[in-house]
């Protein structure tokens, strides 16, 4: 098997990921995208270790290690969204900006 | 006597630091530091002051020398015979005072800070008297002048005694920068700031005449402003809001003598300098004429004292002017006796009136307050040249000194001596009538609706006239024996028969006239107040001074303000532009952020691929 093929599937996944985090307005949706762009980094590093044929699979380990971390961080944001979702009664991100750095601290400093 | 010298000079710091510590806690203990600390300090000057009077050897010591380069700057202290009286003037003058502020300033919230700067006021006098450097004497110059300004503004509540104090330090304190040019100058050309050795070397170097005209003029600009001489006498008249006891002080003792005082000490240099000496005759022809006329008409008791000191002083300056050294000295300290008693006497008035100043709520006192009315009366007579009293040797002294220089013609230009002399005459009749008027409209006539329940003020107040009269009274003697003081080096001719006769007949004729305008006289005063056409000085300095002064003070908040302030302005604001742009990338939107790390990360990527 050529390596493009993975390649070009690993590419086509990530640029879905991509547009989904980017594009998506729904915050699970979003994550969804997060995951994919980290699975498309897992094909690539599990085609690499069987291309390369590493003796010691360090690329297949890595992979391992990114599954875990994905499962970590989607346990944690899951977590996240269902907290904005009862606090704001939806999950839109591009509504979520109360960390946005607006201009309200200019009388304060002016005294 | 080193130490005792010193310690005298000590004492006064010492009680004004001890009044202002704990004066404010124990009112009793304050007015017995500060009463206290002047009487050591007068005990100690009559030791220092007796063993130097007559022909005795002047006493000098050099406590300590700077190793500078350039003439040594040292603390010499240097007492001869005109110290000595001096020293002897200052305390009693300044012991009297602290006596009568006791009583003056009885209910004065403010009287330890005030106690406090009378000693100082008293140390830095008896500084410059004793100072035999230039420096020393600068120092208690300048101390003067600020403890004026301190006791002037007094009641700083009043906003008149805010502008008098103001007034005095300004134009004191520019006149002061003659003496600093001048000891410059003649440290430059002698090699020395001690007052002995370069007086010595004038006396005994054979200078070339008037070669000394730039100090000699500079140190007579500082003695200008510190005697209210014209051009600048304003200041003395408007320092009248003061307490009257610092009047008395100022007036007397301290502050306005120091300026005729310096003139003395260095006199060789201004017998040397015969254009300094003409100057000095023509500013005292000017200035007790002019004094002597707004006392004339002024309406306030202790402006016409205020302006009657001015006027004395410029008999001393007349006097030192034509050579008669003596005749100056001695009528310094006359005038410091009488000057003394009139402004303490005119303080128990006051204070018997309720606080008023003005002669109009004054009148028919002279049963009311026996004892005021009779001291006062003497100090009157002694101002104004009566027969027997102090004022009437030393004053003859004076006029006899400059009639005899207007013939001779040795030192002053001609026509400026005869000036001089005529001024004297006139000056000393005005002087007679303005003492008479002030006399009459205080102790003479109906009473005034505040003078109806005058009593008289308490002994600390009254002791201190009674005092001061005796020398008042006697003080003339000493006209007939000078060597006394001074010992046989200032041998003049004081006194002057014929002369003294011609001015007692005119003295005797302005009185009758005065007399007579007070029986003939309609309302309260004797003449209509006319409005004496005061030459414009003060204009003359508001425009010269004061407006270009304050135009710089506005052009430099201008430029303070809109030029370096618009710079910080400028700065501030591009800097909060600048984040005001930015901030427009913080827009809070999760996305937007993502997409500009994506696009970073595909130029980069774009970027290294085009360069391998």
């Amino acid at each position: 098997m050529p390596l493009w093929w993975p390649l070009l599937l690993a590419a086509l996944l990530f640029s879905i990921g991509v547009y989904g985090v980017l594009a998506r307005r729904n915050a699970v949706l979003v994550l969804m995208g997060v995951e994919l762009m980290l699975n498309a980094a897992n094909i690539n590093l599990v085609a690499f270790d069987a291309y390369l044929r590493d003796a010691l699979h360090s690329g297949q380990i890595f992979a391992l290690f990114v599954i875990v971390i994905a499962a970590a961080e989607i346990g944690l944001a899951l977590a996240i969204v269902l907290l904005v979702f009862r606090t704001h009664g939806h999950i839109e991100v591009d509504e979520l900006r109360a960390l946005a750095d607006r201009d309200d601290t200019r009388e304060e400093v002016r005294g | 006597m080193s130490a005792l010298l010193i310690g005298m000079l000590a004492v006064p710091f010492a009680s004004a630091a001890l009044v202002l510590l704990i004066g404010h806690r124990s009112a009793g203990a304050g007015k017995g530091i500060a009463v206290g600390g002047e009487a050591l300090a007068l005990a100690l000057a009559c030791v220092v002051a007796f063993g130097r009077l007559g022909g005795a050897v002047p006493f000098g010591h050099t406590y300590a020398s700077t190793a500078a380069v350039g003439p040594p700057i040292q603390l010499a202290l240097y007492v001869d015979q005109l110290s000595a009286v001096m020293l002897l003037l200052v305390h009693v003058v300044a012991f009297l005072v602290q006596v009568y502020s006791l009583g003056y300033l009885e209910h004065d919230p403010r009287y330890p800070s005030y106690s406090s700067l009378v000693a100082v006021f008293t140390g830095g006098m008896s500084l410059v008297v004793t100072a035999d450097d230039l420096w020393v004497l600068l120092v208690g110059w300048e101390l003067m002048g600020a403890c004026s300004y301190f006791l002037i503004a007094h009641h700083w509540e009043l906003p008149e005694a805010r502008a008098g104090a103001v007034k005095a330090y300004l134009m004191t304190r520019t006149a002061d920068l003659g003496l600093l040019f001048g000891i410059l100058v003649l440290g430059h050309r002698f090699g020395s700031y001690r007052i002995s050795t370069v007086m010595g070397d004038i006396t005994n170097g054979a200078l070339q005449l008037d070669s000394l005209w730039l100090p000699a003029l500079l140190f007579l600009a500082a003695a200008v402003g510190k005697s209210a001489q014209f051009p600048l006498h304003t200041w003395l008249p408007d320092a009248m809001p003061g307490p009257t006891p610092i009047s008395a002080l100022i007036h007397a003792a301290t502050m306005v003598a120091a300026g005729v005082f310096l003139v003395a000490r260095t006199y060789p240099m201004f017998t040397n300098s015969t254009s300094a000496l003409t100057w000095m005759a023509g500013i005292a022809a000017l200035t007790m004429f002019l004094a002597a006329v707004y006392a004339l008409f002024s309406k306030d008791l202790k402006r016409v004292l205020a302006w009657s000191t001015v006027s004395q002083l410029a008999y001393m300056f007349g006097a030192l002017a034509v050579g008669s050294w003596t005749a100056a000295v001695l009528h310094l300290l006359a005038h410091g006796a009488f000057k003394a008693l009139l402004f303490l006497a005119a303080g128990s008035v006051i204070h018997a009136v309720g606080g008023s100043t003005s002669m109009d709520s004054m009148g028919g006192l002279r049963s009311r307050l026996p004892d005021t009315f009779v001291t006062m009366t003497l100090g009157f007579g002694a101002l104004a040249g009566v027969v027997p009293l102090a004022g009437f040797f030393t004053k003859d002294a004076v006029i006899g000194a400059t009639l005899q220089e207007a013939l001779d013609g040795r030192q002053v230009w001609t026509w400026v001596a005869w000036a001089l002399f005529a001024s004297t005459i006139v000056t000393a009749m005005l002087t007679v009538a303005y003492c008479l008027r002030a006399w009459l409209l205080v102790f003479f006539g109906d009473p005034a609706p505040a003078a109806e329940g005058a009593e008289e003020p308490s002994w600390t107040m009254r002791a201190p006239l009674y005092l001061l009269a005796v020398p008042t009274t006697f003080g003339g003697i000493v006209v007939g024996y000078p060597e006394l003081l001074f010992g046989s080096t200032h041998r003049e001719e004081l006194l002057h028969g014929v002369l003294s006769t011609v001015v007692t007949v005119l003295v005797v004729l302005v009185g009758i006239a005065v007399t007579v305008a007070w029986a003939r006289r309609r309302d309260g005063d004797l003449w209509r107040p006319h409005p004496v056409p005061h030459p414009e000085v003060d204009v003359a300095y508001d425009v010269a001074v004061v407006r270009p002064v304050r135009g710089l003070a506005v052009l430099t908040r201008f430029y303070d303000r809109e030029v370096i302030g618009g710079w910080v302005d400028a700065f501030s604001g591009s800097a909060r532009g600048l984040g005001r742009v930015l901030r427009l990338a913080q827009n809070g939107n999760v996305q937007a952020y993502l997409m500009v790390v994506v696009v970073g990360a595909v130029a980069v990527a774009v970027a290294a691929g085009a360069r391998a």
